[in-house]
């Protein structure tokens, strides 16, 4: 029993990086201009399905692949606020309405490209380690490793550098933040790419462990939304915590109570999370 | 305003299409499966072998009855698998375009919401699909319109039973089951579990949420339990990432599935130790040998122009190409278009000899010949073709 | 109010000049969606609570007035009036937990999202009571008295259209009178400026509650009519899509109007039917006009046509 536990709370904590990657752009997004990206999911489907095509159709090595991926994710994701999103500014139903309408359309896109059938690249890195009876896949050691470098990375960015207190000073007050002179439609579209180019590499990493379908964006913009919320809006370390917790509640909710209801177990301690601390386990209101 | 004038000019368009196919006498098809959606799956390969047919006999000069002659128009519309997109849908084909034949639904939340209003048509259409709800309606009153075109898994033709027994034969003695919670799962749940009960063997089930994607908790679970086999859900954009986590995992490596493809096994062939599946037509071994396939395959190629889908392909055996021309045979047999109890009459009759050798019980259930494919560890392969009676 | 009857009227003799079962089953859809925009407006667009609990309340008002009718054996009618209050009641619990931790805009959608959610896993799973995913088979037939003919069964579009307008109307009504009243009011002033209104000796919390309890009840009525119109009711009911439906169908329309609701409804119903493409190419179309008019008329169509009139009048 405690093995399995075990192997689920490490299990957890991989799949919630995967939601913490998702949740560090809506939480970028939001934070910092202030725009409701709903749609990340999309741009993660973009990013992984891109990482198909580069790596099956083109056949480029999967490391390879990844990068041009996150590109393309993220001039979607430019092309998307310069024609959309940037009006949305502020306006929580707009942007949502908006975020609606990019998923019909890039999941129509999708399908159309690719159909219904689901895509599944060939195996990266097959086998696991095993720890007793617990195996763990070796490839899911790999995209948790690069997702922590990389909103870590991020942070350490932002927190340390001219360009992450400009970022905040906009998120702040925008008009004084362009007084001082931070170019700020140039930071807007600067957290857009970064954003969607984080989505399209978190749907890379997705490539090299689940099969593909045109819906996979849903569930994942969800869960990274929780995430976010758990970790705090705004904190940018608070969203691997929230994402790691958020997983690792599932996982473990799931061996004890029916996995039927795993979305649950993350929900009611989102709920309670919000009545008590509104702005999340790490963030300051 | 330029927006109005694009949806008007469209409409223009597409209504100019339509009036322009009405030049020589036309026998509707009309055809609600979801083409798109996240069940897509149970409609795209339908709704692709179905209009493939349908163009191949126009090119091939249509066909005549009653010294009439005559082409096909299939009106293919995407239910995305929603009920309510397909109850206006069904209505619409019935009452504007004076649809007779429809094909179709392979789902069978949509078959349960179309149902209703088919019923109010009840000598007046002819409606097949795969739906396994629609084994409890066939043969019931008022549903003389109702024909399934899928196998089912229990009574005397059915291939669940049989491979049950092969399990049976291999000494099996404890089987997991893990099903996506919706319609198809638990009409499994109600056919299997009794079945395993049956026969003597242990079965434990579990449920997946659809969308899952990550099983590892429920998987680690089940290996707790120390199953012989692993019986996975039945849409394949589950089984391929059940068959890779599981193998993965290390503890769960043989799987016996009566739905989905072999597809899942082939990719993890190395990894897995048995897998052990009902596939109507395991295309890539039916294409060396049979003709009608191999003509098939190539005509596909041809039509859309893209790679042949063989692990979808075997869907093609519920109301898809088989069942065009059976239509059109059943017509000429009937001597009329416009009888769809006559042309019942004939279908219930009759044995068609296409990609499926296929014929209807006495109910109007379908039952055709279909493989069972064995795949071992490294990627050997072993058919077996059964013929039922 | 005069537009309102005049628009009634002809909508009441729409069947009499159309004859097409198509066209009236697509109004029927409209107006049972109708009512669910009408009444997520008035949580919404008018006191400004982004909810995304609706399609909670719609589903379980669904299934509990079939259960009631088959298992305790009430006529149809009889069985809406429970099964709203039991909505009501899980709006209570759910909005007086909200309301009361005093949940900000983003926040309230999210943990209304995440309780509507959790009600659906409780459906989806309760086999024994909901048939889970299974979903329940509604055969039976509401009924009213006809003069001269007794207890008639509502049978075929004609019937359920008018069945359907007339519930619109009456929902419209009650959020008329609902709105021109001091509750409405209220709601006005929490939505322009919620902490203006504390201070002024709104009772915040009180009046949210209502306006959501009010909501739910009414658009719980529409849950019963859905499930005995389609003849089958399962758990997609309560799925978040149906949320994003409806806030589509507002916006579209125009929110914190009543009329907008009503035509953004019958738009986005009407619109798949309309356009004669192949699924995915449609769902593009829809998606792009989606985006178009949020951006081209924030306010929605009818929410533009008053901005626009009253410039002119200007």
């Amino acid at each position: 029993m405690t093995q399995l536990v075990l192997g689920q709370v490490l299990n957890g904590a991989i799949i919630g990086a995967m939601y913490g990657i998702i949740a560090l752009g809506i939480t970028l997004t939001f934070g910092i201009t202030g725009i409701v990206n709903f749609a990340l999911g999309e741009f993660m489907m973009i990013g992984a399905y891109a990482t198909y095509a580069l790596a099956e159709r083109a056949h480029l090595p999967y490391a390879v692949a990844v990068v041009p991926a996150c590109f393309i994710s993220a001039a979607a994701g430019y092309l998307s606020n310069k024609a959309f999103f940037r009006f949305t500014r502020n306006n929580l139903v707009n942007g949502l309405l908006v975020s609606i309408g990019l998923i019909s359309i890039f999941e129509s896109a999708a399908l159309l490209l690719w159909t219904a059938t689901p895509l599944e690249m060939s195996y990266v890195l097959p086998g696991a380690i095993r720890l007793g009876d617990v195996g763990l896949p070796k490839m899911k050691l790999v995209v948790f490793g690069v997702i922590v470098v990389v909103i870590v990375g991020t942070y350490v960015a932002l927190a340390r550098t001219w360009l992450g207190r400009a970022a905040f000073a906009y998120a702040q007050n925008p008009e004084a933040a362009q007084l001082m002179g931070v170019h700020t439609p140039r930071l807007e579209t600067a957290v857009m790419l970064y954003s969607t180019g984080l989505a399209g590499l978190g749907g890379a990493l997705y490539a090299s462990l689940y099969s593909l379908e045109p819906a996979m964006g849903g569930v994942y913009v969800l869960k990274g939304m929780e995430a976010a919320i758990l970790g705090g809006i705004g904190s940018l370390m608070g969203s691997l915590w929230g994402g790691v917790i958020l997983g690792i509640i599932e996982a473990v909710g799931s061996i004890f109570l029916p996995t039927a209801f795993r979305d649950a177990y993350g929900l009611a301690v989102l709920v309670a999370i919000l009545l008590f601390r509104p702005s999340g386990l790490f963030g300051s209101e | 305003m330029t927006i109005v004038r694009c949806l008007l000019l469209m409409f223009a368009v597409v209504a100019l299409g339509v009036a322009s196919v009405g030049a020589q006498d036309v026998v509707k098809l009309g055809q609600i499966e979801a083409q798109t959606g996240p069940n897509a799956i149970y409609g795209w390969m339908s709704s692709q072998g179905t209009a493939l047919a349908v163009d191949e006999v126009n090119k091939a000069g249509g066909f005549s009855v009653g010294g009439k002659a005559y082409k096909l128009q299939l009106i293919a519309l995407d239910t995305r698998g929603e009920p309510k997109e397909a109850t206006v849908q069904l209505k619409r084909l019935i009452e504007i375009d004076k649809v007779k034949y429809v094909f179709g639904p392979f789902l069978s939340n949509v078959f349960l919401a179309v149902r209703p209003y088919a019923v109010e048509f009840n000598g007046k259409i002819l409606m097949w699909g795969g739906a396994t709800r629609i084994h409890d309606y066939i043969g019931t009153p008022d549903h003389d319109f109702l024909m399934r075109t899928w196998n089912w898994d229990t009574g005397p033709n059915g291939f669940g039973e049989l491979m049950v027994d092969q399990l049976v034969k291999a000494g099996v003695k404890k089987i997991a089951l893990l099903y996506q919670n919706d319609q198809g799962g638990k009409v499994m749940e109600d056919i299997y579990v009794a079945m395993f009960k049956k026969k003597g063997i242990e079965a434990r089930l579990d449920y997946f949420e659809p969308g899952t994607k990550d099983f590892s908790t429920v998987l680690a679970k089940i290996a707790t339990w120390k199953p012989d086999y692993l019986f996975p859900g039945y849409a394949d954009s589950y089984i391929y990432d059940i068959v890779r986590q599981a193998t993965e995992a290390g503890q769960l490596k043989k799987f016996f599935l009566v739905r989905g493809s072999l597809g899942p096994g082939l990719k993890n062939k190395d990894a897995l130790d048995e897998y052990v599946v009902y596939v109507p037509k395991y295309f890539e071994e039916a294409e060396k040998k049979d003709p009608k396939v191999q003509k098939f395959i190539a005509s596909y190629k041809a039509f859309y122009k893209r790679d042949f889908p063989y692990d979808q392909a075997p869907l093609c055996s519920s109301s898809c190409y088989d069942h065009v021309y059976m239509l059109v045979e059943a017509m000429k047999k009937a001597g009329t278009v416009d009888d769809p109890a006559a042309v019942k009459k004939q279908l219930m009759s009759m044995t068609y000899d296409g990609l499926w050798k296929i014929r209807f019980d006495e109910k109007g259930e379908a039952v055709f010949n279909f493989d069972v494919v064995r795949l071992r560890k490294g990627g050997a392969i072993e058919v077996t073709t059964v013929n039922p009676k | 109010m005069k537009l309102g009857t005049t628009l009634f009227v002809l909508l009441a003799a729409l069947p009499l000049a159309v004859r097409s079962d198509f066209v009236l089953t697509i109004f029927i859809f409209t107006f049972i969606y109708g009512i669910l925009a009408v009444t997520f407006d008035l949580i919404f667009g008018f006191t400004g609570q982004l909810t995304m609990f609706h399609p909670a309340v719609f589903g379980v008002s669904a299934y509990a007035t079939h259960l009631l009718v088959v298992h305790a054996g009430l006529p149809f009618w009889l069985a809406t009036l429970p099964s709203a209050a039991g909505a009501v009641l899980l709006a209570v619990v759910v909005g007086s937990i909200c309301f009361k931790f005093r949940l900000k805009t983003f926040y309230f959608a999210v943990v209304t999202l995440a309780f509507a959610e959790m009600i659906r896993l409780i459906v989806l799973n309760w086999n024994s009571v909901t048939n889970g995913t299974l979903g329940l088979v509604v055969s039976g037939r509401p009924t009213f008295w006809w003069p001269g003919a007794g207890w008639v069964a509502v049978r075929g579009p004609v019937a359920w259209y008018y069945v359907t307008l007339v519930a619109l109307a009456v929902t419209v009504l009650v959020c008329v009178r609902v709105l021109r009243s001091w509750m409405g009011r209220c709601f006005a002033a929490i939505r322009l400026n919620e902490d203006l209104a504390r201070t002024l000796g709104v009772d915040v919390f009180r009046y949210k509650l209502l306006s959501f309890a009010v909501g739910s009840a009414l658009a719980s009525f529409a849950g019963g009519l859905y499930g005995y119109y389609t003849g089958y009711i399962d758990p997609g009911y309560l799925g978040i899509n149906q949320s994003m439906e409806i806030l589509a169908m507002v916006l579209l329309g125009g929110q914190g109007t009543l009329a907008g609701p009503i035509v953004g409804s019958l738009i986005l119903t009407g619109l798949p039917h309309v356009i004669d493409l192949r699924g995915e190419l449609r769902a593009m179309l829809y998606g792009a006009i989606l985006i178009f008019a949020i951006l081209v008329m924030p306010r929605g169509i009818v929410g533009s046509l008053v901005a626009w009139r009253a410039r002119r009048a200007a």
